[in-house]
């Protein structure tokens, strides 16, 4: 690999990049993914229950329940009103104008003042798994407090009074992100994500539109080796993705969300560089693969779902069965994931994410390699 | 006189650009009409509209007497009318059988399954295709592909088709094939037949053509019409010393051209006895042969674009300088092959792509290769140039051997592919800096260079504006400086012209000629202009992968003549009926040329008054007679068709 070796394949880059640059459409795109799509992830996707419609049916219209009724506040719940029958509860929550429906049964004081164990109907639309769980869990509070404070009531104990009581009291501790903020999660992993779908696509798509167009026939007949063929096409990828992501932490994450960034940005845009290569690897499979853009289309979407699904971003390794855990090395975004959290959020360092790094590169050389190979073959050069 | 289609100053833009302008046409029932034209002469966007695809912007369009202005109308006349539009079956579906195909049609078309089963067998046997039925059509050869698209046009007997440059793409003997069948068709059918092509050649083919350029139509009438506006003779002179005789005919003459071996003359505006004077005196006739040929359609475009716009005129009068001092002609002292093909076989799976080839290019030397598609053209060219390891045989480019110096053998040679295999986003320049960078120049030797190809392929008005919007002419040109970038030895061109106009090839061709006699470089060509054929100065014809013929054009054509005798062509008042009355006195291999008939012979008075007496006895009328030397045509087709029959007995 001489002098000569290096400037064809700077040359072969610069194209790339230019072919790209004129590609207006793309060009859009690809900044659009790294601003907008990340600031929607951010703003929009939240874990948490926010204004809830909920709806009551108050059988009893006493002082107990209004007080129940009274514990869910908003901004978790909206209070829509009272319904009087059960068909319009339903039709409601089908209807989806209601999350859920609290069911009070008449008697719910006489049997409190009675001592009587009594129960609240809540009927809870569960089709939103995560809203409804949420809701579930939501409600069960409030019901705790109501039951704290009827019980304190009882025992004639002033609220100056309970503190005198000795209980427990969880002190937590949330390290790395003590507010849960959700736009920092979401946002980080949105980029993530982004990252991930254009490495495959980009390499793909420009390595089939050269197929497609015939022009890689002209330079499979040029002094040049398969390597100095598609490495200009990945050089190309990996520096347009990384001045994407600069765009999406300096644009969107510092600014916007106010994400604090704990490592170094070196670390970070070097274990990015690495995560490109290893998935535009699999982009070359794929072009090699493909006849057209649709196909490369449709084959990037097939393979992306896996390797988000199995990259832990959704659903943490432990909850997944134990196959799918199995698999879990094989997504080269789990690395990514890992180390890219831990540099921007925790701050970790090359010392701790080295192990990642190198699987991460070890991954990426096969399904370079693998790539190379199939090009090889199919245009027997 | 019925006329099928009057087209009435049509015209038809596309937001800025003029597709056709003020176009006028008449189509007589009963007739084969052409349109002639190059890429972008507005021949399709004109078929489109008389089909009631495409409106138009104004004018007036009957087809059978029916007005064309809306899509209401256009349906009125559908039924009456098969379109196949341009494309190699691009309306056939490539994984449903040859039958499964025309059935297709048929139904879409509504035919009744006792008319298709009738139609469906006597096209398939006229076609030739009864054997076939069963392929998919993906696996049919390009000629195949193109008769099936006629079939499934052809279904529910239109009395009008039209037919978008059926023949391009596809190889003279697939074209004759073609033309043959589509000849009888019209004939026993009584159908019309509104074809267009970008072949010059063809316009034998039809009764009456109309040329086009530009969206305009140029020329109409039958090419003999059309031809006798500008008379004159084309002179075909045989030589060994071409550039002698190039340079004394230069004098004279103003369109001179060599053609490997051969130099030819074309003079409009003089007759045969004064060139013939004028030749006498300036050569010397015992050594040398001549003999004239009537002016054909490709001349007559050029000459008649030429009076057109002063551009082109400029464009063929001005000689690239192609020797700058720095690179001074290679003394072909070393006069060893530059390509050496030495029993090349390749294999896939069962299917021998190429068997036994060889051949050798010396510097200098045009070489072209022929055959129909499929053939193996283009195998034999992937082993050369190195994609492509043969399963047999070895092969020497530029003195290395392909086995084991790719890499090497890739340095040394330039190569052109038939699909414009450039950068269409990237400008002019952006291309030719990238391929200069790409074969390893820099700094003051890439200006050079970059300055030479621009200046070789008349690219300074372009030099900035992207590839994607060049015409075909200064893209195929940008493609050649590509190739030439690094100063190869040897140059593969793959059907280099396809789709560029007579004056973009005659300026393709020309810087050809150059880089060959100036700079020794070995050029290997394919192409389907039987025109640019004559240009080389060895030509290998191929068929199912093996060579049939390999010889000079001048030989092979003296070897036919010697077998075959010479080309009589007959005018004659009623072509199919004559052509029937001669078959059934005995004549065979007659081929029709629109008004003409041509037959082989080598007794050619006794054969030509015989003719003339039997078509005399049934009132048919011979207008002229010509007597033609055999063209690379006739021996491309004459070599494949005994190729075949040695194939059968075998």
């Amino acid at each position: 690999m001489n002098w000569l070796w290096w400037r064809r394949i700077f040359a072969l880059t610069q194209k790339e990049l230019l072919q790209f640059s004129r590609d207006l459409i793309l060009v859009v795109a690809t900044i659009y993914f790294f601003t907008g799509e990340v600031y929607i992830a951010g703003k929009g996707v939240s874990l948490e229950l926010v204004k809830a419609p909920i709806g009551y049916m108050d059988h009893d219209q006493s002082l107990a329940s209004r007080e129940w009724l009274n514990k869910l506040r908003p901004p978790y719940f909206d209070v829509k009103g009272q319904i009087t029958e059960q068909s319009t509860a339903l039709k409601l929550l089908d209807s989806s104008q209601l999350l859920g429906v609290i069911d009070i049964p008449p008697n719910f004081q006489r049997d409190l003042l009675n001592g009587r164990p009594t129960e609240i109907g809540f009927q809870l639309d569960g089709s939103n798994v995560v809203l409804g769980n949420l809701a579930n869990s939501y409600t069960g509070l409030a019901n705790a407090y109501f039951n704290q404070e009827w019980m304190l009531k009882q025992m004639k104990v002033t609220p100056a009074q309970a503190l005198e009581v000795p209980r427990v009291d969880v002190r937590q501790m949330i390290l790395f992100n003590p507010e849960g903020n959700n736009a920092w999660f979401m946002s980080i992993s949105e980029m993530m994500t982004v990252m991930t779908m254009l490495s495959l696509f980009l390499t793909a798509a420009i390595v089939v539109k050269e197929k497609e167009r015939g022009t890689i026939e002209q330079l499979s007949i040029a002094p040049l080796t398969p390597l100095q063929i598609l490495l200009p096409k990945i050089l190309a990828v990996e520096l347009i993705l990384l001045c994407g992501i600069a765009l999406s932490i300096f644009v969107v994450l510092l600014p916007v969300f106010k994400v604090p960034f704990q490592g170094s940005f070196f670390l970070f845009f070097l274990v990015s560089a690495v995560y490109v290569y290893a998935v535009s690897g699999l982009g070359l499979f794929i072009a090699t693969i493909s006849k057209n853009l649709a196909q490369v289309m449709i084959i990037s979407i097939l393979l992306l779902m896996p390797i988000i699904l199995l990259s832990g971003a959704f659903t943490p390794p432990e909850a997944m069965p134990e196959w799918e855990q199995a698999l879990i090395w094989l997504s080269p975004l789990y690395y990514y994931i890992n180390m890219g959290y831990g540099i921007i959020l925790k701050g970790s360092g090359l010392e701790i994410i080295w192990q990642n790094l190198l699987a991460l590169f070890a991954l990426g050389t096969v399904l370079f390699l693998f790539g190379i190979r199939q090009f090889k073959k199919q245009f027997g050069a | 006189m019925d006329f099928a289609v009057q087209a009435n100053q049509v015209c038809k833009r596309y937001r800025k650009k003029t597709a056709i302008e003020d176009i006028s046409v008449d189509v007589r029932t009963g007739e084969i009409y052409g349109l002639i034209g190059p890429d972008g002469a507005g021949k399709s966007s004109l078929m489109q509209c008389i089909s009631g695809v495409l409106t138009y912007d104004s004018g007036e369009i009957h087809v059978f007497g029916q007005c064309i202005d809306s899509e209401k109308t256009a349906e009125k006349i559908k039924h009456r009318i098969g379109f196949m539009p341009q494309g190699l079956g691009l309306n056939l579906y490539p994984d449903l059988s040859i039958e499964e195909n025309i059935d297709f049609f048929a139904n879409l078309r509504g035919v009744s399954a006792e008319l298709l089963t009738q139609r469906k067998e006597m096209l398939l046997s006229v076609a030739k295709l009864t054997s076939f039925k069963t392929r998919a059509m993906k696996n049919l050869s390009g000629g195949m592909k193109q008769k099936l698209g006629l079939i499934c046009t052809l279904i529910h007997q239109p009395e009008l088709i039209i037919l978008d440059e059926p023949t391009t793409g596809v190889d003279p003997i697939s074209r004759r094939d073609f033309w043959e069948m589509l000849n009888r068709l019209v004939m026993e059918e009584g159908m019309t037949a509104l074809v267009s092509t970008a072949y010059m050649d063809e316009a034998s083919r039809f009764h009456r053509l109309s040329v086009m350029h530009q969206g305009k139509v140029l020329e109409q009438g039958s090419a003999d019409e059309i031809v006798s506006k500008s008379p004159g003779w084309v002179v075909e002179i045989e030589t060994t010393q071409p550039d002698q005789v190039l340079a004394t005919l230069r004098t004279q003459f103003e369109i001179v051209e060599q053609l490997g071996q051969m130099v030819r003359l074309v003079a409009f505006g003089q007759d045969k006895n004064t060139i013939e004077s004028i030749l006498k005196n300036l050569l010397n006739s015992e050594e040398l042969q001549w003999h004239f040929l009537p002016i054909g359609l490709e001349e007559f475009f050029i000459q008649r674009l030429k009076n057109h716009s002063a551009t082109a005129e400029k464009q063929l009068q001005k000689q690239p300088d192609l020797i700058s001092k720095s690179h001074a002609k290679n003394n072909t002292a070393d006069t060893s092959a530059l390509i050496k093909a030495d029993k090349l076989v390749r294999r896939f799976g069962n299917f021998t792509a190429a068997d036994q080839v060889s051949f050798e290019v010396r510097p200098g030397e045009i070489f072209g290769l022929l055959g129909a598609n499929g053939a193996g053209k283009s195998t034999v060219i992937k082993m050369l140039t190195g994609i492509l390891p043969p399963s047999e045989g070895a092969g020497f480019v530029a003195n290395q051997n392909m086995a084991h110096s790719g890499m090497a053998i890739k340095e040394s040679i330039g190569y052109m592919s038939q699909a414009f295999s450039l950068y269409l986003d990237l400008t002019v320049l952006e291309n030719i800096k990238l391929f200069g960078r790409i074969y390893g120049l820099t700094g003051q030797k890439l200006k050079e260079r970059i300055d030479w190809v621009i200046k070789i392929g008349h690219l300074q008005s372009v030099q900035n504006e992207t590839a994607g919007s060049l015409p075909m002419g200064k893209r195929q040109r940008l493609a050649l400086g590509c190739a030439l970038i690094h100063q190869p030895k040897v140059l593969f061109l793959d059907e280099p012209t396809s789709g560029v106009d007579p004056i973009g090839r005659a300026e393709f061709w020309r810087i050809l000629v150059r880089l060959a006699s100036d700079l020794g470089v070995a050029i290997l060509i394919t192409t389907h202009y039987m025109l640019e054929a004559e240009h080389c100065h060895r030509l290998a014809l191929m068929q199912a992968g093996k060579i049939v013929a390999y010889d000079t054009p001048y030989a092979l054509k003296q070897s036919l003549k010697q077998r075959k005798g010479q080309v009589l062509s007959f005018k004659v008042t009623h072509p199919y009926r004559a052509l029937s009355c001669l078959e059934k006195a005995g004549y065979q291999d007659i081929s029709l040329f629109g008004n003409r008939l041509q037959l082989f012979s080598k007794e050619v008075k006794d054969v030509s008054n015989n003719v003339i007496n039997i078509l005399k006895n049934n009132q048919i009328e011979v207008k002229d007679t010509m007597v033609l030397q055999p063209s690379l045509e006739d021996v491309f087709v004459d070599k494949i068709e005994t190729a075949l029959a040695k194939h059968e007995l075998s």
